[in-house]
């Protein structure tokens, strides 16, 4: 009787998505699936344009576009695991090494030709996506991290260049944050984002690691402190610095373009949206202060990978091929909320016109990719978890970081 | 003898078109229930890799023996008992109460009990979404504190607090369904008892300790079980209030929250089912204790 009744119900589904495909106009088509977050409605609709144009270009191939908003990685595992996972999706640089460890991921080396250039892509973002020789994504775009500062408070202020050095940052912090007459803060010098992804470069200032050799947790050594310390002494002491839920606001950004913190670090994204959200708001753009004398930046990369389970890989590459050749790229880098990831489109960005990306572009020299070996999510969960406490004075920052880094490890060796 | 058969056949035709009724029922359950049950059980004690190679390892008790030494498994316990201790006694006394007000014959009752029900079929994540912007530092609930002198908090950063705004926020979604289900076994009880009671000079509130209570005992072990098995599976709330890392310092974290970690944030399903039959094992035991401790009482 089970028996019966599940295949009556198969039948029945079978029937249906029969009669769903047979609306279709062009049979025989290939059809393939993109997923992908959505950072941006403006952005969406470009990748929409995008795929229209590849359809027409090969109208045998049928590209099913998906948008994943929340928990996206959640979501890819388990499909990946369910064997239904999309044919292309993005993949952001940081889980890339879980899923090429895994195997779940198709190697690229084959299929890409000469003419795709390979050679044009900024090399650190196509490192991020390598494993043992094989290339598992293409980069779409990146960004790195810059100082945006707001210029209305730093004219009230008298400040007439934006901070060059760390010590210039907190400096200016102090002469920035401003209060009302109960002695309400309504303006903070900086605004700071606790979480790993903006810190990781901070670690690595005074010689510290995120992780070492094998990708155990290795940030509570005196050197990592030492940076995190800078952060956490502006935050306690001087009291010029705030996270977004002090004030009020969703996020880093949104605390910036509310006028509550004067300087913060962000990235692309931010520029398209300030316009958009904040028309108002005057701001400008600088390369991230030096720390102990060091440049340094974050960079954050997504590519477009294939499902090593897919059954039309021919199809998904000519769609990667296509997303990441140059003439897409030079389309989607025109809309401003990430840099283009091949060389030759992103020296093609007109630098006048964007002075704002000039020190976003000029930070890909020196950035940290984020990205440390397959354990870093689990590092990630423990960090926030503990940095926050450190913040608020919770614990001193030297046993925060312990605790997370044991934590971490205990947790990483358990599964390995 | 040829009726026993006649009879027996009708008994086995009566089973057939029975289990032939149920089989809808029997199937879903089957699937969506017990073969996950099963599962749960069986791959506790097991080392599970399902991205890319599937692979099962048996592993004997590695993972129940991890748990002991896993100090986020304490944290979440720990955070989830005072959850459970704190949230169930206020939410079964704010229910009795408002109960026993809508029972009264107030003016406008049925829109008043509307109002109190709204809460409870709005979308958790919804509700947390609300009470986030309640809880905004110069949110509703710090403009109030301020307008009374009162001390305003952080709610969504500080760790003291923060799992108290998650308590504030379930006790106030939860209780009025609870409040229902008393209302529903007030009107129950016999108005006669009132009335004799009332013959013999009973004050309001002995009617109300030697009758309603007594009364209502079977409904408030319900109640009770219910909110205990609900609070110790608290996972959106928290979810949503540290984005899923049960920061800071572990003040939110939960063993639903910590279960959910494991299982899609590492990717280590064994470890992760121990965890949920840990969980299932508390509920049970806390569920079975209270059973004996309400028989106890209804023998005196």
């Amino acid at each position: 009787m089970k028996k019966l009744l599940s295949s009556l119900a198969f039948s029945a589904l079978l029937l249906l998505t029969n009669s769903c495909r047979s609306g279709d106009k062009n049979e025989g088509a290939i059809e393939i699936t993109l997923s992908g977050w959505q950072s941006n409605p403006i952005e969406s609709r470009l990748l929409e344009k995008v795929i229209d144009q590849f359809e027409a270009k090969y109208p045998n191939i049928k590209v099913k576009h998906e948008v994943i908003n929340s928990q996206y990685m959640d979501v890819i595992k388990t499909r990946l695991i369910g064997e239904v996972a999309p044919d292309v999706f993005y993949l952001d640089a940081f889980e890339a090494p879980l899923l090429m460890k895994y195997d779940v991921l198709e190697p690229l080396n084959s299929y890409i030709k000469p003419e795709f250039n390979l050679a044009d892509f900024e090399p650190n973002l196509i490192d991020a996506f390598k494993r043992n020789g094989n290339l598992y994504g293409i980069p779409k775009d990146f960004s790195t991290l810059a100082l945006f500062y707001n210029e209305t408070a730093f004219a009230k202020a008298n400040i007439q260049q934006p901070p060059k050095t760390w010590n210039q940052l907190i400096e200016y912090s102090k002469k920035l944050t401003l209060y009302d007459q109960t002695g309400k803060v309504n303006q903070y010098g900086f605004g700071i984002t606790p979480e790993l992804p903006r810190q990781q470069f901070i670690i690595q200032a005074f010689g510290g690691e995120l992780v070492d050799r094998n990708h155990y947790a290795a940030f509570a050594t005196p050197e990592s402190l030492k940076g995190l310390q800078l952060v956490i002494e502006q935050y306690r002491h001087d009291r010029s610095s705030a996270q977004p839920s002090d004030v009020g606001a969703s996020s880093g950004d949104d605390m910036f373009g509310q006028g509550k913190a004067a300087m913060m670090l962000s990235g692309a994204w931010t520029i398209p949206y300030f316009k958009e959200t904040f028309p108002n708001l005057k701001f400008s753009t600088a390369e991230v202060p030096t720390i102990n004398n060091r440049k340094g930046t974050m960079a954050y990369t997504v590519a477009y990978v294939m499902n090593r389970k897919s059954t039309q890989k021919e199809a998904a590459w000519k769609l990667i091929e296509y997303l990441t050749s140059e003439a897409t790229m030079k389309e989607s880098g025109s809309q401003g909320f990430a840099l283009p990831s091949r060389r030759s489109v992103l020296k093609g960005l007109d630098s006048d016109r964007h002075s704002l990306y000039a020190p976003l572009i000029a930070g890909s020299t020196y950035a940290t990719i984020w990205q440390a070996g397959e354990t870093l999510p689990t590092i990630l969960t423990n960090f926030d978890n503990q940095f926050v406490s450190a913040l608020i004075g919770q614990q001193s920052l030297k046993d925060a970081m312990q605790k997370a880094q044991d934590t971490a490890n205990r947790e990483i060796y358990l599964s390995n | 003898m040829l009726n026993k058969t006649i009879w027996n056949k009708q008994s086995t035709r009566e089973t057939v078109s029975g289990y032939l009724f149920m089989t809808p029922a029997i199937v879903v359950l089957g699937i969506f229930l017990i073969v996950p049950v099963i599962f749960t059980i069986v791959l506790a004690f097991y080392r599970v890799q399902l991205l890319g190679e599937v692979s099962f390892q048996f592993a004997g008790f590695k993972n129940f023996v991890r748990m002991r030494s896993d100090e986020r498994v304490w944290i979440a316990l720990k955070n989830t008992a005072e959850y459970v201790a704190i949230v169930v006694p206020i939410q079964t006394i704010l229910a009795l109460g408002l109960a026993l007000i809508l029972n009264t014959n107030i003016k406008g009752k049925s829109w008043f009990r509307v109002a109190f029900f709204l809460p409870t079929v709005t979308s958790s994540a919804v509700l947390t979404l609300i009470f986030m912007w309640i809880y905004n530092t110069n949110g509703l609930l710090n403009s109030f504190l301020g307008f009374f002198g009162l001390p305003t908090y952080n709610w969504l950063g500080d760790p003291d607090v923060a799992l108290k705004g998650i308590m504030l926020m379930n006790i106030w979604a939860t209780a009025p369904l609870f409040m229902v289900i008393y209302l529903a076994a007030l009107q129950d009880i016999p108005e006669s008892l009132y009335e004799a009671a009332s013959i013999d000079g009973a004050a309001p509130w002995e009617k109300f300790w030697c009758i309603t209570l007594p009364f209502l005992k079977p409904v408030t072990f319900f109640v009770i079980v219910m909110g205990i098995i609900g609070t110790f599976q608290l996972f959106d709330q928290s979810y949503i209030f540290s984005s899923g890392s049960g920061g800071p310092n572990n003040a939110t974290l939960t063993i639903v929250l910590l279960i959910y970690q494991y299982a899609f944030k590492n990717l280590d399903m064994g470890y992760a089912l121990a965890l949920t039959l840990m969980l299932a094992l508390v509920i049970m035991t806390v569920t079975l204790i209270q059973r004996s401790l309400f028989k106890e009482e209804s023998l005196d």
